[in-house]
C-alpha cells in the first residue's frame, strides 16, 4: 500500500493526544522556561556576563589595595581585558536574541542555529586561549620587574633548584604543559558541549541540498 | 495580556498541529511532553513576528518543525525510532484489519525516516503543494519532488519488515 492511500488514517493517528490541554495549561506553559540550545547559549552568555563583573569588581579592589605596582599593573589589565570582554558577551547576546525566532524556512533556521553556535565557540575558544600568553607574559615580565617574595615559595625553591636555569626550565615546560592541557581540554570540552548537535545539524542542512 | 489570550485561543484552535510534530518526533511519553512544551513557548517568542500574512496553521507548522528538528536533548530517554508497540491504536478489536495493519506498518516506517524526512511527510500528509512545503523547507518545489519520489520508494521497502506475512 502506499503513502497517498494511507494519508486520512495516517493524520489521524498522528494528531492523537496523549494529554489534551486546555487554555489553563497552555497558559501555564509559557510560563515555563525554555530548554532549546540557543536559551542554553542566552542562559550561558548571562551567567559569563554576571561573573564577568565580579571579576571587575574583585579585580579593581585588589588593584586599589595592594602595595606592588606589578600586582597593581596585572590585575588592572586584566580588569581591562574583563571590561572588553563583556562588551563581546553582550554583542553575541544581542546578536543571539535577534537571531533566535523559530518560524523561518527550516534550512534557514538551521543556517543561523549553526552560524550561531560556531561564533560562540569560536570565540569562546579565541578568549580562552588569548588569555594564556596574556597571563604568562605578564607574570614573567612583572616578577622579574618586581618580584614578591612570598617566604614558603622561596624555601621550597631553594630545596628543589639549585640552579636558576633549572627554576627557567620549570617554569617553560609548566607554561608549555599547562598551555598544551587547555587547549586540548577547552576542544573536548566545547566538542562535549556543542560539536556533536553542531554535526547533527550541518548534516540535516547537507541533507536539505541533497 | 489580549495578546496572550488571542495566541492561546489560536494555539488551542490548532494544537492537533503540534501533538502530530510530537508523536512524529518522540516516542517516548515524557519526551512528547517536553517537545510539546518545547514548541508552545517558541511559537509565544515568535508570535510577535506573526502577521497573518500567512495562515496561523502554515506559521505553527514551521515554528514546530523547526523546533523538533533542532531540539537539543543532552541525553536521550529512548531512541527516536519508532516500533509498532506504541503506535496509539484506535481500533483495538481482536479482528484482523489488513487496512490497520498496513497504517501501523506505514507509521513505523515513517518514524525510521530521517528529520528532515519526517518533517517533508508531515507537510505531504497535510495536502500541502510541493511550492509550499518548498518555501517552509527552504528548497525548491523540484527538490521537494524528488525528495519525495525517494521518501515513498524508502517507504514502501520498508513497510514490508513490519507486516506479518499473512
Amino acid at each position: 500500500m502506499e503513502l497517498d492511500e494511507l494519508k486520512y488514517q495516517l493524520n489521524q493517528r498522528l494528531a492523537t493526544d496523549h494529554a489534551s490541554r486546555s487554555n489553563a495549561d497552555i497558559s501555564a506553559l509559557l510560563k515555563k522556561k525554555t530548554h532549546s540550545v540557543i536559551s542554553k547559549i542566552k542562559r550561558s552568555l548571562i551567567i559569563e556576563m554576571v561573573l564577568c563583573v565580579l571579576f571587575f569588581v574583585a579585580m579593581l579592589y585588589v588593584c586599589f589595595i595592594t602595595n606592588y605596582w606589578s600586582i597593581r599593573v596585572y590585575f588592572g589589565v586584566f580588569t581591562v581585558l574583563t571590561v572588553l570582554m563583556t562588551l563581546v558577551l553582550y554583542y553575541l547576546y544581542r546578536r543571539t536574541d535577534t537571531l533566535s525566532d523559530s518560524d523561518r524556512p527550516i534550512k534557514a533556521n538551521l543556517q543561523t542555529l549553526v552560524g550561531l553556535l560556531e561564533e560562540f565557540v569560536k570565540r569562546y575558544f579565541q578568549f580562552t586561549m588569548a588569555l594564556l600568553p596574556v597571563c604568562f607574559m605578564f607574570s614573567m615580565i612583572l616578577s622579574y620587574a618586581d618580584p614578591v617574595e612570598i617566604p614558603e615559595i622561596e624555601k621550597f625553591s631553594v630545596k628543589v633548584f639549585t640552579a636558576r636555569w633549572q627554576v627557567m626550565v620549570f617554569l617553560g615546560v609548566y607554561m608549555i604543559a599547562l598551555a598544551i592541557s587547555v587547549y586540548y581540554f577547552t576542544k573536548w570540552y566545547l566538542k562535549k558541549l556543542y560539536g556533536n548537535y553542531l554535526t547533527e545539524l550541518k548534516q540535516y542542512i547537507a541533507e536539505l541540498d541533497q | 495580556m489580549s495578546n496572550e489570550k488571542e495566541f492561546i485561543a489560536l494555539l488551542n484552535e490548532h494544537q492537533r498541529i503540534i501533538h502530530k510534530v510530537c508523536n512524529l518526533y518522540m516516542d517516548a511519553h515524557a519526551d512528547r511532553e517536553d517537545l510539546f512544551q518545547e514548541i508552545t513557548l517558541q511559537a509565544w517568542k515568535a508570535y510577535g513576528n506573526f502577521r497573518g500574512d500567512a495562515k496561523f496553521s502554515t506559521w505553527l507548522y514551521r515554528v514546530a518543525l523547526n523546533t523538533a528538528i533542532t531540539f537539543f536533548r543532552k541525553e536521550k530517554r529512548q531512541p527516536d525510532i519508532f516500533s509498532t508497540e506504541t503506535i496509539p491504536d484506535f481500533n483495538a478489536t481482536d479482528a484482523y484489519d489488513p487496512i490497520e495493519e498496513q497504517v501501523k506498518a506505514m507509521y513505523a516506517a515513517i518514524g525510521e525516516l530521517s528529520k528532515i524526512d519526517k518533517a517533508i511527510v508531515m507537510l505531504y500528509l497535510e495536502d500541502y503543494s510541493y511550492n509550499d512545503i518548498g518555501e517552509m523547507m527552504g528548497i525548491t518545489a523540484n527538490n521537494v519532488a524528488v525528495k519525495m519520489n525517494r521518501i515513498k520508494t524508502k517507504l514502501k521497502e520498508s513497510t514490508q519488515k513490519y507486516m506479518t506475512p499473512a
